[in-house]
């Protein structure tokens, strides 16, 4: 990821409304719709699993530049998924939902840029989770 | 050239029956409905409707735009390709698949082709000023973010920059096969600019080195046009300026 990426990722959280959970719970919302199959694996109460998220999206934008501590940490997540039943495929709809969030809360201030950045965070963000999800099977 | 489709069809075959992909289902999927649509037309285009609707069983309403799965699996699917090949460097071509289509490239690999993406990855650290002006550094950063920016366009080439290389560094790739060091100089208005590209495999050799000279009247018109000059030369040097021809659809 180039010191662009970050700065894309960077900007398009800053542009969410800060404190405000709508946002991830329009994400759940969506994912919800795009993945029914996914909504019981969520034992959480729904308000404490988008504040959850909303930390752990804090979480990872301070550490983009400490790549080793984000990897770590990606990958532990990856190991607990292992036990939460979720498969490969089950990413997709997740990236989507991700992607639709910013897109509806920030409409034109998702500039394409900051897309293709989610794009490519997204894409090794869950390669990292499969990596901590094989890693524990084996 | 003409593709042949026997010798990509076994190496899609090997790719998908390989861990990487056994489990991930609706990738392989992806994978075999793209290759066989270029492989049926060599002239086809493939939309994201397409895809959306045969692999990931959306229906004829569906609108990309709210729903972007398709483009959030393509990036997924370049990085798994990226990581099946680093894995299993191919013995007779490589499927890629560029950023913003998803049409693939059947590139043959092997002696007497043109060498595999990954063979052609350049670390670029920041260009050093040697002057005590913070102001020359802030210029140095420049040229740098334009060279990373024009080699990035080169599809052939994997341009890895300082933050990328600590990344790397973490999943463990293969260290990158060179590296672009540049210094510049400052004496009032004209500027001095060295470069070297060094092979950082099999003894360390240079394979360019080179001086550039400018002026700083106009800032973003002189990186650029230093920016270009560098991507040229390094162009030539790694014989990369043909290398497209040797790619077949």
């Amino acid at each position: 990821m180039d010191s662009n990426t970050i700065r894309y990722l960077q900007e398009s959280v800053a542009r969410l409304p800060v404190g405000d959970l709508a946002p991830v719970n329009e994400f759940y919302r969506r994912l919800f719709e795009l993945a029914p199959e996914a909504q019981p694996m969520f034992k959480t109460e729904m308000d404490l699993q988008a504040k959850k998220f909303s930390d752990m999206l804090a979480w990872v934008i301070e550490h983009l530049e400490r790549p080793h501590e984000l990897c770590q940490e990606l990958r532990a997540l990856g190991a607990r998924h292992t036990g939460y039943g979720v498969k490969i495929d089950q990413y997709a709809p997740v990236g989507s939902a991700l992607i639709w969030m910013f897109r509806r809360t920030l409409g034109d201030r998702f500039t394409p840029e900051m897309e293709e950045a989610w794009l490519e965070f997204y894409a090794f963000a869950s390669f990292e989770l499969e990596r901590g999800s094989r890693e524990a099977a084996a | 050239m003409s593709v042949n489709t026997a010798i990509v069809n076994q190496h899609l075959d090997e790719a998908l029956s390989s861990p990487l992909f056994r489990k991930a289902d609706r990738q392989a999927r992806f994978l075999r409905y793209v290759v066989d649509a270029a492989l049926q037309s060599p002239e086809t285009t493939i939309k994201e409707f397409d895809i959306a609707v045969a692999v990931y069983d959306r229906r004829a309403d569906y609108d990309p735009r709210t729903d972007p799965i398709v483009r959030v699996e393509a990036a997924r699917l370049r990085a798994r390709l990226r990581e099946y090949y680093e894995l299993t460097p191919p013995e007779s071509v490589r499927i890629d698949i560029p950023k913003g289509q998803y049409v693939p490239r059947f590139v043959p690999v092997g002696h007497g082709h043109a060498p595999a993406v990954s063979d052609l990855s350049i670390l670029v650290p920041p260009f050093r000023s040697l002057s005590p002006d913070p102001d020359d550094q802030n210029f140095c950063d420049g040229v740098t973010e334009e060279v990373v920016h024009k080699l990035a366009q080169d599809h052939r080439i994997r341009v890895i920059t300082q933050s990328a290389a600590a990344w790397l560094e973490q999943r463990e790739k293969p260290k990158p096969r060179y590296v672009l060091e540049a210094s510049i100089r400052r004496v009032g208005a004209e500027i001095r600019l060295t470069l070297h590209l060094m092979e950082l495999t099999g003894g360390g050799s240079t394979r360019l080195s080179n001086i550039y000279q400018a002026t700083t009247n106009n800032i973003f018109a002189t990186q650029e046009r230093l920016a270009e000059e560098i991507r040229r030369d390094l162009s030539a040097a790694l014989h990369t300026d043909n290398a497209g021809s040797e790619c077949i659809h």
